[in-house]
């Protein structure tokens, strides 16, 4: 699982690439709440385009990141999720609390 | 046309794409669609990360064995462990129950296995562990709650 980001407008853009499941759910989370510590953070939007697989294990990870986030009033976004992790990301309601938004 | 597959892992995480992959690529024989395909992918992440990360608490001494059958249309996959097995499954199986809270768990892994499978059934082992039992037709329009 690779991650890169910039930061825009004190908007972090995070692009997550390669599969998450438990093999690196923890350190995609230590590498995220790293990033996460950047000081004038207004938004986070996490891209999914090049996630090509996630199981539920991402699910969770992906709750925790958004209750981090929340503590700081920092509101989450997610863009551009393929098919199939969309389709879980659906399934676990998280879109009413992390919306999507067009890539 | 049946054919079979068996495979044995180590409970370790880094097996579990792996795992799936295979599954995966035996099902290709019975021509699934893509989206069918990713269904059964998940479903098998699902069912192997519970093994290793509750039947076996990632003890990476445990062997999680993964057997699937395809009967012309349909895969059935068995996923067994020799793990602690879980004391109440139906409770195990309702959606966002999860015993690890304070490891980030979703609590979602039967409801996912639930949704994207035509059948599931969890069961415990003699003397110990978990078999998940799950099986989906590859011919079958869309299922209704779709």
């Amino acid at each position: 699982m690779k991650v890169s980001h910039k930061t825009v407008n004190n908007t972090l853009y995070v692009a997550l690439c390669g599969e998450i499941d438990e093999s690196c759910a923890a350190e995609v989370r230590a590498k995220l709440d790293a990033l996460f510590e950047e000081d004038g953070l207004i938004k986070v939007v996490m891209d999914f385009a090049a996630v090509t697989f996630m199981d539920s294990t991402g699910i969770g990870m992906l709750i925790g990141r958004y209750k981090t986030l929340k503590k700081k009033g920092i509101p989450l976004l997610i863009s551009s999720p393929k098919n199939a992790v969309d389709k879980l990301l659906l399934l676990s309601g998280i879109y009413e609390i992390v919306p999507k938004i067009n890539g | 046309m049946d054919n079979f597959m068996s495979l044995k892992i180590k409970a370790v995480s880094e097996n579990e794409a792996f795992a799936r992959s295979a599954v995966a690529a035996f099902c290709v024989g019975a021509n699934p669609t893509v989206d069918k395909l990713d269904d059964v992918k998940t479903a098998v992440s699902e069912a192997v990360t519970n093994s290793i990360v509750h039947g076996y608490e990632n003890n990476p001494d445990g062997v999680v064995e993964i057997t699937a059958i395809l009967s012309g249309s349909t895969i059935h996959i068995e996923v067994t462990d020799t793990g602690v097995g879980i004391a109440d499954i139906e409770r195990a199986r309702a959606p966002f129950f999860t015993t690890k809270a304070d490891e980030e768990r979703s609590g979602m892994g039967f409801t996912v296995m639930e949704s994207y499978m035509d059948s599931l059934s969890v069961e415990p082992n003699e003397p110990r562990g978990l078999t998940v039992r799950m099986s989906k037709d590859f011919a079958a329009s869309k299922k209704a709650t779709e």
